[in-house]
């Protein structure tokens, strides 16, 4: 019986994703050698331990019955809300470029907390929602979903942490759109996001609610060409600097002279990578990475309509909504389409804690997929 | 689907997001192509722009020599502490003024003071916080690399002037280009650039393009932080042309002590050779010293000194020779005897004209100092007789005055190689106009004041001197110069070979004298000094000195004391008939010039005698000369 499941796991293990996920890393893992500035950093081989590291947790997520974990999701969900709390006390979490959002482990180093309680965040949603549906969604149970991401998403901005926060709302919305949620609350939902962003903006300006570094880094967005390039804009310019500078096949000819190498480009190993892989590869690598991208989410939604059940296909689709958003906004903040928010690009950007939280979430993807013909 | 949902359909809203990540996607896509293909040769050359950059290496500044190889202008190395901009980016500049004032001994006040107007300044590339650091600064900035790594030290040259003030204006001086200069087209043109050491005065201003050498440069890798990162290109740079004046700095520092010993330190002279307008020396007093702008300008106690050197009433920024008009009294009576010649008021055979001791025109009297009795022109000259230059001057009229002014380029710039030269005032309608108007008409009495050198007569010392010179060599006004030779340069890598230059306007103006009338203007010119004329205490046996006093009343007679005592002029060359230099020297407000400028000339003329007839030359008399020698005329 154990030889039978055995090979047939082996059979329908999802192998063309975990290659894609990890093909993706090892890209990754090459531009953040191409992006250190300084030859001694060892960025490089700590995400190369990160994605032996997440390879084994992908596996044993992978060989778990995700339905037995989506029903103990609440000890995860507080457990994670425990971290989130634990994670904003002096002395345990620890502040970097303002944000209290690390916290110290021996070994490893530090992880992120906020990475990880997607997941359970996920799980508590699906739980909820999982039920066979027969009717619309009513408002209580939009009200209930809301709560649940709430108290996360409130404990992340505490940190402060909005990059991070901004990434929990896909979530929620996927998975309140494919449970019935009424389409008129879609459009509705839609309308009132085009009209309050704008309106929302304008009256904080007005207000003084939004600081003034956060209004240009919106304004080099609306309108690069007049932004202070040495200012706030700065990030932008020498994003959008970085990627043209790649051309159609890369610049890696001068690469002692990259933007990375001579520190034009922040943050080059996380937030910038996909500047990083525009400029070594070009439009041709850049393109090949997106393409990478949409192979992956595609195949997510493929196992998620061959899902055995609501709650499969819910985690899986809630995994492809909070990936593509991050990827959408990670890459339209380096191209200049969006402004600077630090979020990581997932697979790809230096960082343990996204890397395993991602390769944790693909796991699960592939429990539901080993679990389709077993009812 | 492996489950129905009876709620909605659920295939439709997951084909709904997958077309939405592939739209977005799509987007990223979109924007790339954008980016990198469409707009990619805009953003590599950026990344260029921002990684490359050119440092100039400041090439050194011409030598100026005097016409015999003795330096008169170099430039030295200095070096200066930079506070350069990257590195500063967020620091607490408070901070830095204690440590950088005791590591480098600035005054704290003038460093805060600094480094608050760079706080205001959103482009500076770096900042000068300590000219001219000693060995000792620099030691300190390497010490502390790592704790102020905004520190750097900088070679520059700096210019360095005789001390003393010696041809202070002649030099002139250099300094930084001004904002206005860079403004104006004519400046952009050559290329100049903030910051740039420029000639601001004197010969270093009018010769600027030749004396500035032409910089090189090192184009560089910089980070983000403007730290070098490697240098792919060096340009050493060409040094300026080297340029040769045509002073004698031996007859310089003569006529210098002559107006530093003279009675009220105040005056000019210039020696010039007649023969083709080399300046031999040009020297106006009070001077000043040029270092103050090149060294010291940056500094509270050099601005103040330059506030001071405005004020003071003595005009020591002015140089007399050009920019200062005077009456030329008596001397006025050379170009008049020669003009009185040409135009035929006068001839050789009868020249004889009254003197009156003065002239009454209508019921005002003009005096003559003497009574001359009836004085052919070489008497006339001699004895500088008033009487008989008002009759001239009425012979001649007010058209043949200003018709003599116009032959002698006494209404003109002499085109002197020097800025800021002023045109002399001249008798005219125009001017008496201007300068009485309520007596607009010009009248008798006015021609024989314009024909004795005052009340309408401004002339600049070099005009003057360059008439009489020009009436000395038979009519050849040489343009005065002090170019003599910029000398070539090699070529330097890219930078092109350099040519020789001289002094671009060589010829003289020609004014038809015919022989017999300057040489008989000579000849009362001779007798001035050789005979018992105004200024025969000079005498000098073996050098036959020519030449005219003038004594240029200031102010009304009677008043003439202190002050106001009148100008004292002399105006010479010799040898007389074959003259090789000429000499000018007023002395203001000393009184007469037969006393006082007649000597000065004459130790100009020792100096240039002893160089080229290497013997010693016999002593000036101590005494007015008794006119012993009345009879001796060659």
């Amino acid at each position: 019986m154990a030889a039978i499941l055995h090979r047939r796991s082996f059979r329908d293990f999802d192998w063309l994703l975990a290659l894609l996920a990890t093909a993706i890393v090892a890209f990754g893992t090459w531009q953040i050698y191409n992006a250190q500035p300084d030859p001694a950093s060892t960025y490089w081989q700590k995400q190369l331990i990160g994605l032996g590291l997440a390879l084994i947790a992908m596996l044993a997520v992978a060989f778990t019955d995700y339905r037995k974990v989506v029903h103990v999701a609440p000890a995860f969900y507080v457990f994670g809300l425990l971290l989130l709390v634990i994670v904003l006390i002096p002395g345990i979490g620890i502040k970097v470029n303002g944000q209290r959002a690390w916290i110290g482990v021996p070994l490893v180093g530090q992880f992120q907390p906020s990475e990880f309680v997607k997941i359970p965040t996920v799980l508590m949603l699906v739980l909820y929602f999982s039920k066979a549906r027969h009717h619309a969604l009513t408002w209580k149970e939009i009200l209930t979903g809301i709560g649940i991401l709430a108290a996360p998403v409130g404990l992340i901005l505490l940190e402060p942490d909005a990059g991070q926060a901004i990434t929990y709302f896909p979530l929620l919305a996927i998975v309140l759109f494919l449970s019935a949620v009424r389409i008129r609350l879609v459009i509705a939902a839609i309308v009132l996001g085009l009209v309050a962003v704008p309106a929302a903006y304008t009256v904080g300006v007005a207000s003084g609610k939004i600081k003034g570094y956060q209004q240009e880094r919106i304004k080099v967005i609306l309108d690069p060409s007049s932004a202070d390039p040495r200012g706030y804009g700065y990030h932008t310019i020498q994003s959008m600097v970085t990627i043209g500078k790649g051309g159609l096949t890369g610049s890696r000819a001068d690469s002692e002279y990259s933007q990375s190498r001579l520190k034009f480009l922040p943050e080059p190993h996380t937030d910038f990578i996909f500047a990083v892989t525009a400029e070594n590869t070009g439009f041709a690598g850049s393109l090949l990475l997106l393409f990478a991208y949409a192979l992956l989410l595609s195949r997510l939604i493929t196992g998620a309509k061959r899902a055995p059940d609501r709650m499969g296909m819910l985690v899986i689709m809630a995994i492809v909504g909070g990936l593509a958003f991050q990827v959408f906004i990670n890459v339209g903040m380096t191209l200049g389409l969006l402004p600077v928010i630090g979020v990581p690009l997932p697979l790809m950007s230096a960082g343990l804690s996204s890397v395993l939280a991602t390769f944790i979430a693909i796991g699960f993807a592939i429990s539901v997929q080993l679990r389709r013909f077993v009812n | 689907m492996k489950f129905e949902d009876d709620s909605q359909n659920l295939r439709l809203r997951i084909r709904v997001i997958q077309v939405l990540v592939i739209l977005l996607l799509s987007v990223l896509g979109v924007r790339l192509y954008l980016l990198q293909v469409v707009k990619g040769d805009y953003y590599t050359a950026r990344a260029e722009n921002q990684r490359i950059r050119l440092l100039p290496i400041p090439a050194p500044r011409g030598v100026i020599f005097d016409r015999n190889g003795n330096i008169l202008v170099d430039s030295r190395p200095i070096y200066n502490v930079i506070l350069s901009r990257e590195d500063v980016k967020g620091k607490d500049f408070a901070a830095l003024v204690e440590p950088l004032s005791e590591g480098l001994g600035i005054d704290p006040d003038y460093l805060r003071e600094r480094l608050q107007q760079l706080r205001f300044q959103p482009a500076f590339e770096s900042a000068r916080i300590k000219e001219n650091a000693t060995p000792a600064d620099m030691a300190w900035v390497e010490a502390h690399a790592l704790e102020y790594p905004e520190l750097r030290v900088e070679a520059q040259p700096q210019r360095r002037y005789p001390d003393g003030g010696l041809l202070a204006h002649v030099l002139g001086y250099v300094g930084e280009i001004s904002q206005a200069q860079l403004e104006s087209p004519a400046y952009k043109e050559k290329g100049y650039k903030p910051g740039d050491i420029i000639g601001r005065e004197g010969l270093e201003a009018v010769y600027d393009s030749y004396l500035r050498g032409r910089d090189g440069y090192q184009k560089v890798v910089v980070d983000s932080r403007g730290h070098i990162r490697d240098t792919i290109e060096k340009v050493e740079p060409q040094p300026g042309q080297d340029i040769v004046t045509t002073i004698d700095i031996e007859i310089q520092l003569a006529a210098e002590e002559q107006l530093r010993n003279s009675a009220s330190k105040r005056g000019v002279i210039i020696a010039m050779d007649p023969n083709n307008g080399e300046v031999l020396a040009m020297a106006s007093y009070p001077t000043f010293d040029p270092n103050l702008f090149s060294q010291r300008i940056t500094t509270k106690e050099g601005r103040a000194e330059y506030a001071a050197m405005l004020k003071d009433p003595r005009t020591p920024l002015y140089n007399r020779a050009i920019q200062g008009r005077y009456p030329p009294g008596s001397t006025w009576k050379i170009p008049m005897a020669a003009a009185g010649l040409m135009q035929g008021a006068i001839t050789l055979d009868h020249s004889n004209l009254s003197c009156g001791g003065g002239i009454t025109i209508g019921n005002k009297f003009t005096r003559c100092m003497g009574h001359h009795g009836s004085p052919d022109l070489r008497v006339a000259i001699m004895k500088s007789c008033d009487g008989y230059f008002y009759r001239l001057g009425l012979k001649m009229e007010l058209e043949g005055i200003m018709k003599m002014v116009d032959d002698f380029d006494l209404n003109k710039r002499t085109g002197v190689d020097l800025p800021h030269e002023l045109i002399s005032w001249t008798p005219s309608r125009e001017l008496k106009a201007r300068v009485t108007p309520r007596d607009p008409e010009w009248r008798d009495i006015d021609t024989v004041y314009a024909s004795f050198g005052q009340v309408y007569d401004f002339i600049t010392p070099l005009a003057m001197l360059r008439s009489i010179a020009g009436i000395a060599v038979g009519g050849k006004l040489f343009v005065p110069h002090l170019l003599r030779e910029a000398r070539a340069v090699s070529e330097v890598g890219p930078l092109a070979y350099r040519q020789a230059q001289t002094f671009d306007r060589p010829n003289p103006k020609l004014v038809s004298i015919s022989k017999e009338h300057y040489q008989a203007v000579v000849k009362g010119m001779w007798a001035v000094v050789n005979d018992a004329g105004t200024a025969a205490r000079i005498r000098f046996a073996g050098f036959d000195i020519a030449g005219k006093t003038g004594t240029a009343q200031v102010v009304r007679l009677g008043k003439d004391v202190g002050e106001n005592k009148d100008h004292a002029w002399f105006i010479a060359f010799a040898p007389a008939y074959k003259p090789e230099i000429a000499v000018l020297a007023l002395i203001e407000n000393v009184g007469f010039g037969g006393t006082h400028a007649a000597p000065a000339a004459r130790a100009v003329f020792d100096v240039y005698y002893k160089q080229t007839r290497d013997e010693d030359p016999e002593p000036q008399i101590a005494m007015k000369s008794t006119g012993a020698n009345r009879n001796s005329i060659p």
